[in-house]
């Protein structure tokens, strides 16, 4: 019997209703349908409003499809335990937030290496990775600093490096350039394409800059929670 | 991982920090000195009571202390003075002889205790001496010479050097009467035995009451008086069960519980300042966490399990309360043992404080290691309890919740 060959992601017919009152329902997400391969780099685009930080947070298991399945390398997240979805996401998952979020009473180091600490990896490897990660970055100088005594672009690309540092299977990020310059957005994007190279990290990322949007070798885009187009270079 | 991450968190948050630890001390300190002070102020009451007069250790016959009559004497106090004497632990023993009697003078009868005492012996084992008010203290070789209450002379309206005549029976239930000349006054502040005692020297008193070698109890002084127990327990072997020996927590039941009863309400309003303490650090620790609710919705997207946000939230209720505890128990403790060794002296109110039998105006606190560490784990117990809501409220929301809560 040859195994059957799994798409590394699927989601699978995902649909979201947020229901903020009895009376009032909002569809954010509508039967999505998407396979996504190990080493993609993806973006997703769409107008404000349009479900990509609600796919995102999903696909994470930040958050709960009222309907549809997230299955990640074989693993059916949906309807897992708190708990367990914690450790996937620790394990196997990385995020890059719009606003950075990183922990504000850590240096960046300690913000990069506070993931593969919970995982139990040793101070040296700890050390040695952060610093491998944060060279790609351009923050090696950096990472003695609090996240307040950095820039948006900087604690952006500190926020990267904690993502990619625990070589997760994929790496989620939500708008990661919102916040940045248009340069410093081109430049975000670069880096994170090479950590895809380099590494063979999956990466999907959410952006309705069109600057942004280019660099992506895969655009899947959203409208009113439907995805409308999905196009590959 | 989890204890380093939460001791940033306690470094970082240095405000919230102070506050939550100045609570926790000013706390643990407030619950050390005062039940040190609690403790000592019973202790002393308790000692005062002992030693004005009943003794630390009582020998009195098998069955006199149920029916105190001639019968249940203690018929050979020279061979049992010899025997108790011989006891380690033992500093002094001094036989009493007690006698309901009637004093008179003129047209004024009042009935009264008429004891025969060791007056040398007594100045060790009594306050009676210390409470010469009027007059003189009474020595070995005295004859017919008394030393009354305050109450009593002031009820038979005798002073010092007045005469006055008691009739009673004597050891063998002969009819006892004899002239006695007043040669001082005491007032120990208990109000009973003031009005309802007086004294004679033992040698003289045997003549007129046919009570040679005889009493009705004796008193014996330990080396240690917080083995008096352990010493009666002794003693009462050696002597045999011819023999009753009660040290004073038997003797002085009821004031012994009276004082636990005290002590019992004192730490009902303890309790009672503990627990708004304890809401206290509660709800201060509730707003500390929810300010910090983005921070851990953060923490539990990348990854940290509720469990581990639950143990680092723990660890800085445990760090902060381990300082409080500590802080506040050495605080606490150095209070207690400065009024251990300098007793807080309520100067200008000794009268006050005889009405309710206090000799003495200085009241030391109790300053016991063991009792403090009571306290302060109690404390730390509190502590983190009253965080554990707070802890567990907080962990229960979902990352997502959480990151969005600004
Ligand atoms: N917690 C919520 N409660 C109710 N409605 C919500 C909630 N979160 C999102 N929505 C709604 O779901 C829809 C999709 O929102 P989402 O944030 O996913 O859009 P988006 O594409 O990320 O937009 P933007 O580009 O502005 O970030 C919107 O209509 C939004 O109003
Ligand atoms: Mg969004």
């Amino acid at each position: 019997m040859t195994p059957v060959m799994t798409e590394f992601l699927q989601i699978r017919q995902i649909s979201k209703l947020y229901q903020p009152d009895k009376e009032v329902e909002v569809p954010a997400l509508d039967n999505i349908n998407l396979s996504i391969e190990k080493g993609e780099f993806v973006v997703i685009s769409g107008p404000s409003g349009s479900g990509k930080t609600t796919l995102l947070n999903i696909i994470g298991g930040l958050d709960l499809p009222t309907e549809g399945q997230i299955i990640l390398d074989g693993k059916l997240l949906t309807g897992l335990a708190e708990r367990e979805l914690a450790g996937i996401r620790r394990d196997h998952i990385g995020f890059v937030f719009q606003a950075y979020n990183l922990l504000p009473v850590l240096t960046a180091r300690e913000n990069i290496e506070y993931v593969m600490k919970l995982q139990g990896r040793s101070r040296e490897k700890c050390r040695a990775r952060s610093l491998m990660v944060a060279e790609k970055l351009g923050i090696a100088s950096l990472l003695d600093k609090l996240p307040h005594q950095l820039s948006g672009g900087q604690q952006q690309r500190v926020a990267v490096a904690r993502a990619v540092a625990p070589t997760p299977k994929l790496v989620l990020a939500d708008e990661p350039t919102a916040n940045l310059d248009s340069k410093s957005a081109a430049a975000l994007i670069d880096m994170m394409e090479k950590l895809n190279r380099e590494e063979g990290v999956t990466i999907i990322f959410s952006s309705h800059d069109p600057l942004v949007i280019a660099k992506a070798r895969r655009s899947v885009v959203l409208k009113d929670g439907k995805l409308v187009t999905d196009i590959c270079e | 991982m989890l204890f380093q991450f939460a001791l940033r968190n306690v470094l970082a948050h240095g405000k919230r920090s102070v506050v939550t630890i100045l609570l926790g001390t000013i706390s643990t300190a407030l619950l050390v000195f005062s039940s040190a002070w609690m403790d000592g102020s019973h202790q002393q009451m308790i000692k005062n009571a002992v030693e004005i007069y009943p003794g630390y250790i009582q020998i009195t016959g098998a069955e006199f202390r149920q029916s105190p009559s001639f019968e249940h004497l203690l018929f050979d106090v020279d061979k049992i003075q010899a025997e108790v004497i011989d006891i380690a632990g033992v500093a002094l023993f001094t036989p009493r002889f007690e006698a309901f009697v009637l004093f008179s003078v003129g047209d004024k009868t009042v009935g009264g205790m008429l004891t025969g005492i060791n007056p040398e012996k007594e100045r060790r084992v009594s306050r009676l001496c210390a409470a010469l008010k009027d007059g003189e203290y009474l020595e070995n070789n005295d004859n017919n010479q008394l030393y009354i209450g305050n109450e009593l002379a002031r009820r038979l309206q005798v002073k010092v050097g007045d005469e006055l005549v008691f009739i009673g029976t004597g050891a063998d239930y002969s009819f006892a009467a004899d002239r006695l000349i007043v040669k001082g006054i005491f007032q120990t502040g208990l109000f009973e035995f003031d009005a309802g005692s007086a004294f004679l020297a033992k040698s003289y008193f045997d003549r007129i009451m046919a009570s040679k070698n005889l009493a009705t109890h004796g008193i014996v002084l330990p080396e240690n008086l917080n083995r008096s127990a352990q010493l009666a327990g002794v003693i009462g072997r050696r002597i045999g069960p011819k023999y009753q020996v009660a040290d004073w927590q038997q003797t002085m039941a009821g004031l012994v519980k009276s004082m636990q009863l005290d002590s019992c309400f004192g730490y009902i309003t303890l309790a009672i300042i503990f627990i708004v303490i304890f809401f206290v650090v509660m709800i201060y620790t509730l707003l500390a966490v929810f300010a910090r609710l983005k921070e851990i919705g953060i923490m539990r997207a990348i990854g940290t399990t509720p469990r581990q946000v639950f143990a680092i939230l723990l660890w800085e209720s445990s760090i902060l309360g381990f300082i409080s505890v500590w802080v506040g128990g050495l605080i606490g403790a150095a209070f207690a043992w400065y009024f251990c060794i300098h007793p807080l002296v309520f100067s200008g109110m000794e009268e006050q404080f005889k009405q309710y039998g206090l000799a003495a105006s200085a009241i030391p606190s109790a300053f016991e290691p063991l009792t403090i560490g009571r306290d302060m784990a109690v404390m730390f117990l509190l502590l983190l309890l009253s965080t554990l809501y707070p802890i567990i409220k907080v962990n229960r929301y979902q990352p997502i919740e959480a990151l969005h809560h600004v």
